[in-house]
C-alpha cells in the first residue's frame, strides 16, 4: 500500500492534535495528579475576600508540604452561573476538583450525587474541629449523616435602608417596620417623595440565583404562617397561603414600581451592583440583603466609609407581626473535598489550613461572616472589626435555614421560576405558585408532597 | 477553479454562497426613468445600510470612549485604554491562543478528513455513494446546537470534558458534512486526465491524489480550512459547555464571561475585546476572497 | 459485499476500470478505495451519531447533575415525553421557535436578502458594494460579538431608545416588554447576508434579455420582478428558505446572550429550554428529551430539503 500521502496528512493531524494537548496540559485534571490540589471557587468584583485567604493558605501549605502544589481555579461568575460550572465540572470525574467552594444547600445534593467525600476521618484527627460550632457542623451534614464540608462561617439578611433618602422622604431614620404592609408602604413613601431611587430591592431573578430563593423569597415565606417543607412528615408543601402571598409581595413590589427596573432585576450582575454602587450611590433606600455587605465597605477597591452614617440596618418583619415578629435567613459556604481526589488526605490538610484561626479571622472579618469558630467568635479582634457584626448576630435566635435535603437545589431553581414569572408580570402569584407546586411533584414524586390543610 | 465550482442553487449548497461576477443589465441608456430608478434603489440602499451599520459603529466608538456606555456615542476624547486594559495574559493572549489551537486543530482534521473521504465519492461509483453522500448531506442540516445537551453527557461518560483534542474532535464531526461536500465538488472539479497521467506512471490513486489533485485545488483546501476555522473560531457554545477550565477556554467563551462579570460596568473594554477577537475571522474572509477570486466567504455560518 | 458499479464513462471524471475484473482483486481493489473514508465515518460515527443516540437513550432516564438521581438515573421509559407534551412550558418555547424562524429567517432574512440583492443590481456600484460589505459585516463577525452588539442596540439605555429620544419618540425596554421582536431583528440583521449573497449569485444567472424584452413590452418594474426574475430563481429561493430554517433552529448564543431567554419564558426557544432545564434545574433526562424532539424537528426539515428539492448529488 502507497500511501505517504495519507501518511503525510494523519500526521498533520496527529501534529495538530498533540499540539492542542500541549496546550491543554497545563493543568491537573481533578484526580490524575496526587502532587497537585485544585481548589475551585467563586470570585466576582465584588468578592474577592476568598480569594485572598485562598491564596494565603495556599503559600502556607505549599511551604509546609513541601513537593504539593496547590491550584487555584477562581470560577470568575456571578452565583448562578458558578453553580452550573460547578455542576458541570462534579459531574465528571476528569474536571472535578479536588476542594470545592459549596453553598450550604448544595452539600446535600452532592454528597448525595457522590460528589463530595466524607471527612469524618480527617475530621475526628483535627483538633480546630472542636471550636466549630453546632450550626456549622450541622451545615457540612449528608442525608447519610457523614459530614462533607467545613464551614467558612454563616450570615443572616436583614433591611437595609438609607437614612439620607430615609430623611429626604419624611420617613424615620430609626426605621422599624413591624409588617410586611410597613414596608412596602415606607417603599411608597420613597417612591412618591424622592424621584430616581429604587424604593426597595428585593432580588427576583433566576438569573440573580439563590439570592432570589433565599435573601427575596425565603425571607417572605419564612415570615408567614407557612413552611416550604415540613421537617416532621419529611414532605413538601404545595398550595400554601404563604407561597402565594409571598409571590404576592413580590407583585405588589413590581407593579406598583417600588422594585428595581426590569432590565436591572433581571440582570445576573444586580448583586454585586447594588452592593458596589447602587446603595453605596444613595440609587437604592432600601434592600434586603445579606451581612456580608459592609465587608466591602470596609477596605479594599469598593471602600465606602460613610456606609456606617448612611446606612441603617433593621430587622425583617414577619407577614403581620406574628411572633416572634422578625425573621432571617442563614446559610453559608462550606469548603469540601472532591469525591474523586486522588489524596484526599492532602486535600483536606488544605482546607485545615485554609480554615486555620488565623485565615478564619481574616475571612470572617474581611467577608464580614458570623463567625462559627468559636476561637474567632469570641476574638476581640474580630469583634471590634466591624460594627455591624452585633446586629447581624442578634438575629440568629429568629433565623430559619433552608430544608436540608438533596433536592433543594432543584426545589430552589424552581422558586426562582415561579418568582420571576410574577416579577416579569408573565403569571399572577396563583398562577406561579401552581406551576411550583407541578414542578416540585414532578422532582420529589407524589409521595413526598402534603397539600396546605 | 472558481468557476467550476458550484452556483448556489444548482447543487447542495456550500456554506460559502459563491457570487458569479454580478452581470450588470446591458441597459446603459441613462433614461430619466432610469435615474430615478437608481436614486430610489441607493436611497433606500444607505437606509438599510444605517441600520446595519450603528451596532458596529456602537462596537467602534465604545472601544475608543474612555467613557463608554451601552448607547452609541461620540467619544468626547480618543483612547487606547480599553485595548491596553484587555491586553493582558489572563484576559486575551491565552484566550486567543486557546481559540488558534482549537480552530486550527478542527480545520485541519477537518480538511484531512474531508479530502481523503472526497476523492473516493468523487472519482468511484460506487453503489452506496448516493446513499452516503445523501446523508452526510441531511447530518449536515442538523441543528447541532441542539444536542449539546446529550454531547455534555456523553462527553463525561467518555471522561472527554475538559480534553482540548476531545473538543477538536467533535468540531471536526459537526464540521465534516458540510466539509466533504464542498470539498467533493473540488475534486469534481479537478479534470481527470491529469491523474490518468500519473496512473500511467504507476501512481496509486492516492499517490495520485497526493501529488495531482490536491496541489490543483490547493485554493480550495485554503476554502474549506478558513470556512472550517472561523466558524470554529465564533462558535461559543460547544466550547462553553465541553470545556470547563479558564486556561482552555477560547476566546468565544472569556469574553463571555467578561461580559458577565463586568459588561455592566466597563463597555468600552468589552468593545475593545470584541473588535481584538473579530479581527482574525475578518482578515481571513478578505483572505479567502482573494485565494478564491470569485468567493463571497462565510465568516462563522451560525453554529 | 461491496461490489464497484462502473458507470464505464470518463464524462464526469469518474475512473475507468482499465484493470482487469477479478472477485478477490476486486475486493480487495474495493476495499483500498474505502479506506479513505474511514476517517470521516469514524468521526462521525462516534461524534455526531454518538450523541445522537446517547441522546436517544438519555431521554428515557431520570438523570440529574446533582442529588441521588445524579449517582444513579433510572430509566424512566417515555415519561420525560409525555411530561414534556403536557407542558405549557413546551408548547411555548415551541411556539417561540416557530414565531422566531419563521419570521427572522423563512421572512425577515429572504425578504430582506432578496430586496438587497436586487436594489444593488440597480445601483450606483460604490453605494451598493459598501452596503453589502457593511450586512456581511454582521455576518462574518463572530456570533457572540454580534449579540453583544445587539445587546447594546437594543438595551433599555442603549442605541435605540437613544436614537427615538433624540427624535422626539418614547423609547421601550424592548429586551423586556418585546424580546422576541428584539431577537427576530438582532437574527435578520445577523443573517440577512447570507441570504443576499445567495440571491445575488442566483439573479446573475438570470439572462438580462428576458427582462428587457419585458420591458420593451410595457411591463412595469414590479411586474417583470414578480412574473420573471422571481419565477427564475424560484429554485434558489426554497433552497435558501431551507437553509436559513435550518441554521436559525439551533440558534442559542444569539438569545441566551441577548435576554437568557427571558424575562420569565418569554424568549425562551427550544435550544434554550433545553440547555435551562438541563443545566440550571439540572434536569439532564428532561433537557435531553427536548434536545431529542428539537433534533426531530430539524431532521423533518432536513429529510424535507434532501427528498424535495433533491439537489445534485453527483
Amino acid at each position: 500500500m502507497q500511501r505517504t500521502r495519507f501518511a503525510g496528512i494523519a500526521a498533520a493531524a496527529a501534529v495538530t492534535l498533540s499540539l492542542a494537548g500541549c496546550g491543554s496540559s497545563g493543568g491537573s485534571e481533578g484526580g490524575d495528579d496526587a502532587k497537585t490540589i485544585s481548589v475551585v471557587y467563586q470570585k466576582t468584583a465584588s468578592f474577592t475576600q476568598l480569594d485572598d485567604v485562598l491564596t494565603k493558605a495556599k503559600s502556607e501549605y505549599e511551604a509546609a508540604n513541601p513537593g504539593m502544589t496547590v491550584e487555584l481555579k477562581p470560577v470568575e461568575s456571578e452565583a448562578d452561573q458558578y453553580f452550573t460550572k460547578l455542576a458541570l465540572m462534579n459531574k465528571s470525574e476528569d474536571t472535578a476538583p479536588d476542594v470545592i467552594y459549596e453553598d450550604s444547600f448544595q452539600v446535600r445534593s452532592d454528597a448525595a450525587a457522590g460528589y463530595l467525600a466524607p471527612l469524618d476521618d480527617q475530621l475526628s484527627g483535627w483538633s480546630d474541629w472542636s471550636q466549630f460550632d453546632d450550626t456549622a457542623k450541622q451545615a457540612g451534614l449528608g442525608d447519610d449523616g457523614k459530614t462533607y464540608g467545613v464551614s467558612l462561617g454563616t450570615d443572616t439578611r436583614a433591611l437595609y435602608y438609607n437614612k439620607t433618602l430615609f430623611q429626604q422622604a419624611g420617613l424615620p431614620t430609626d426605621w422599624q417596620p413591624k409588617t410586611w404592609d410597613d414596608v412596602l408602604a415606607a417603599a411608597r413613601t420613597i417612591k412618591a417623595q424622592v424621584p430616581d431611587v429604587t424604593p426597595l430591592n428585593i432580588y427576583g431573578s433566576k438569573a440573580s440565583g439563590e439570592a432570589t430563593s433565599m435573601q427575596g423569597f425565603e425571607m417572605l415565606m419564612y415570615g408567614t404562617d407557612d413552611e416550604l417543607y415540613d421537617t416532621s412528615s419529611k414532605k413538601w408543601e404545595t398550595g400554601t397561603k404563604g407561597f402565594s402571598d409571598s409571590l404576592g409581595f413580590y407583585q405588589s413590589v413590581f407593579s406598583e414600581g417600588l422594585g428595581p427596573s426590569q432590565d436591572l432585576a433581571l440582570d445576573s450582575t444586580l448583586g454585586s451592583q447594588v452592593s458596589t454602587t447602587l446603595i453605596p450611590q444613595g440609587k437604592i433606600a432600601i434592600a434586603i440583603d445579606g451581612s456580608w455587605l459592609p465587608g466591602q465597605w470596609l477596605s479594599g477597591d469598593n471602600a465606602w466609609p460613610e456606609w456606617q452614617q448612611t446606612m441603617g440596618m433593621v430587622p425583617m418583619p414577619t407577614q403581620t407581626g406574628q411572633a416572634p415578629g422578625s425573621t432571617s435567613m442563614s446559610g453559608g459556604w462550606l469548603l469540601s473535598v472532591g469525591q474523586h481526589a486522588a489524596d484526599k488526605q492532602a486535600a483536606f490538610d488544605f482546607v485545615s489550613t485554609a480554615l486555620s484561626k488565623e485565615n478564619a479571622l481574616k475571612y470572617g472579618t474581611e467577608a464580614s461572616q458570623i463567625a462559627v469558630r468559636k476561637d474567632v467568635a469570641t476574638d476581640p479582634e474580630y469583634l471590634s472589626y466591624n460594627p455591624s457584626f452585633e446586629f447581624f448576630s442578634s438575629l440568629v435566635p429568629v433565623t430559619h435555614f433552608r430544608p436540608a435535603t438533596p433536592d433543594y437545589s432543584q426545589i430552589s431553581s424552581n422558586i426562582q421560576v415561579a418568582v420571576e414569572s410574577v416579577v416579569t408580570g408573565s403569571a399572577t402569584p396563583a398562577e406561579a405558585a401552581k406551576t411550583y407546586d407541578e414542578a416540585l411533584e414532578g422532582i420529589v414524586g407524589p409521595d413526598n408532597v402534603q397539600a396546605a390543610s | 477553479m472558481s468557476a467550476t465550482v458550484p452556483v448556489a442553487p444548482a447543487a447542495p449548497q456550500p456554506p460559502v454562497p459563491v457570487v458569479a461576477k454580478r452581470r450588470r443589465p446591458p441597459l446603459q441608456m441613462a433614461s430619466p426613468k432610469k435615474r430615478g430608478t437608481a436614486t430610489a434603489a441607493s436611497a433606500s440602499l444607505v437606509l438599510v445600510g444605517v441600520v446595519f451599520f450603528v451596532p458596529l459603529a456602537w462596537l467602534l466608538l465604545a472601544a475608543v470612549d474612555p467613557s463608554a456606555t451601552v448607547a452609541i456615542g461620540i467619544p468626547e476624547s480618543l483612547t487606547l485604554d480599553n485595548f491596553t486594559t484587555v491586553l493582558t495574559p489572563d484576559l486575551t493572549f491565552r484566550p486567543l491562543w486557546n481559540s488558534v489551537l482549537l480552530s486550527g486543530g478542527t480545520a485541519l482534521l477537518t480538511v484531512a478528513v474531508a479530502t481523503l473521504a472526497a476523492y473516493p465519492l468523487s472519482r468511484y461509483q460506487m453503489r452506496w455513494n448516493k446513499s452516503f453522500l445523501y446523508t452526510v448531506l441531511f447530518a449536515s442540516c442538523l441543528p447541532i446546537t441542539a444536542v449539546m445537551v446529550p454531547v455534555y453527557a456523553l462527553f463525561v461518560s467518555l471522561g472527554l470534558l475538559d480534553n482540548v483534542p476531545g473538543a477538536i474532535f467533535f468540531l471536526a464531526a459537526t464540521s465534516l458534512p458540510m466539509a466533504i461536500w464542498m470539498m467533493k465538488n473540488f475534486v469534481d472539479s479537478v479534470p481527470i486526465s491529469l491523474e490518468e497521467a500519473a496512473w500511467v506512471d504507476g501512481a496509486s490513486a492516492m499517490q495520485a491524489l497526493a501529488r495531482v489533485v490536491v496541489p490543483l485545488m490547493r485554493p480550495g483546501l485554503a476554502v474549506v480550512f478558513i470556512f472550517v476555522f472561523t466558524q470554529t473560531w465564533g462558535n461559543f457554545f460547544v466550547p462553553f459547555v465541553l470545556l470547563l477550565d479558564p486556561d482552555k477556554q477560547p476566546a468565544a467563551v472569556s469574553i463571555y464571561n467578561f461580559f458577565g462579570v463586568n459588561g455592566a460596568v466597563a463597555y468600552g473594554q468589552l468593545a475593545a475585546f470584541s473588535l481584538i477577537y473579530t479581527l482574525p475571522v475578518l482578515a481571513l474572509y478578505l483572505l479567502v476572497q482573494r485565494v478564491s477570486g470569485g468567493f463571497a466567504l462565510a465568516g462563522g455560518v451560525k453554529g | 459485499m461491496a461490489t464497484l458499479e462502473l458507470d464505464g464513462s470518463t464524462s464526469r471524471g469518474r475512473v475507468p476500470d482499465t484493470r482487469p475484473r477479478g472477485t478477490a482483486k476486486e475486493a480487495a481493489r474495493t476495499a483500498g478505495r474505502l479506506l479513505p473514508l474511514t476517517p470521516a465515518i469514524a468521526l462521525m460515527g462516534v461524534f455526531l451519531a454518538g450523541p445522537i443516540g446517547y441522546a436517544l437513550y438519555g431521554s428515557l432516564t431520570n438523570a440529574a447533575l446533582s442529588g441521588y438521581r445524579a449517582a444513579n438515573p433510572e430509566f424512566v421509559g417515555i415519561d420525560n415525553y409525555t411530561r414534556l407534551l403536557t407542558s405549557g412550558d413546551f408548547w411555548h418555547a415551541a411556539w417561540l421557535t416557530l414565531l422566531f424562524v419563521g419570521l427572522s429567517a423563512v421572512v425577515g432574512q429572504n425578504v430582506l436578502g432578496m430586496f438587497l440583492a436586487v436594489v444593488q443590481n440597480h445601483a450606483p456600484k460604490p453605494v451598493a458594494n459598501v452596503v453589502g460589505a457593511l450586512v456581511v459585516g454582521a455576518w462574518v463577525m463572530p456570533e457572540i460579538v454580534a449579540a453583544f452588539a445587539l445587546y447594546a442596540f437594543f438595551a433599555s439605555d442603549g442605541t435605540l431608545n437613544a436614537g427615538l429620544e433624540a427624535v422626539g419618540l418614547a423609547p421601550a425596554s424592548w429586551l423586556i416588554d418585546t424580546p422576541m421582536l428584539a431577537v427576530i431583528l438582532a437574527n435578520v440583521w445577523r443573517g440577512t447576508a447570507f441570504s443576499m449573497l445567495v440571491f445575488n449569485a442566483a439573479l446573475a444567472e438570470v439572462p438580462p434579455e428576458i427582462g428587457e424584452a419585458a420591458q420593451i413590452d410595457g411591463a412595469t418594474a414590479l411586474q417583470r420582478f414578480f412574473r420573471i426574475t422571481l419565477p427564475m430563481v424560484r429554485r434558489a429561493i426554497s433552497t435558501n428558505m431551507m437553509l436559513t430554517t435550518l441554521q436559525t433552529l439551533g440558534t442559542f448564543t444569539l438569545i441566551f446572550v441577548m435576554t437568557s431567554g427571558g424575562p420569565g419564558n418569554r424568549s425562551t426557544t427550544l435550544p434554550v429550554l433545553a440547555f435551562q432545564e438541563a443545566f440550571k434545574l439540572a434536569q439532564i433526562g428532561y433537557g435531553t428529551a427536548i434536545a431529542v424532539v428539537t433534533l426531530a424537528v430539524g431532521a423533518l426539515f432536513a429529510v424535507l430539503y434532501v427528498r424535495v428539492l433533491k439537489p445534485e448529488v453527483d
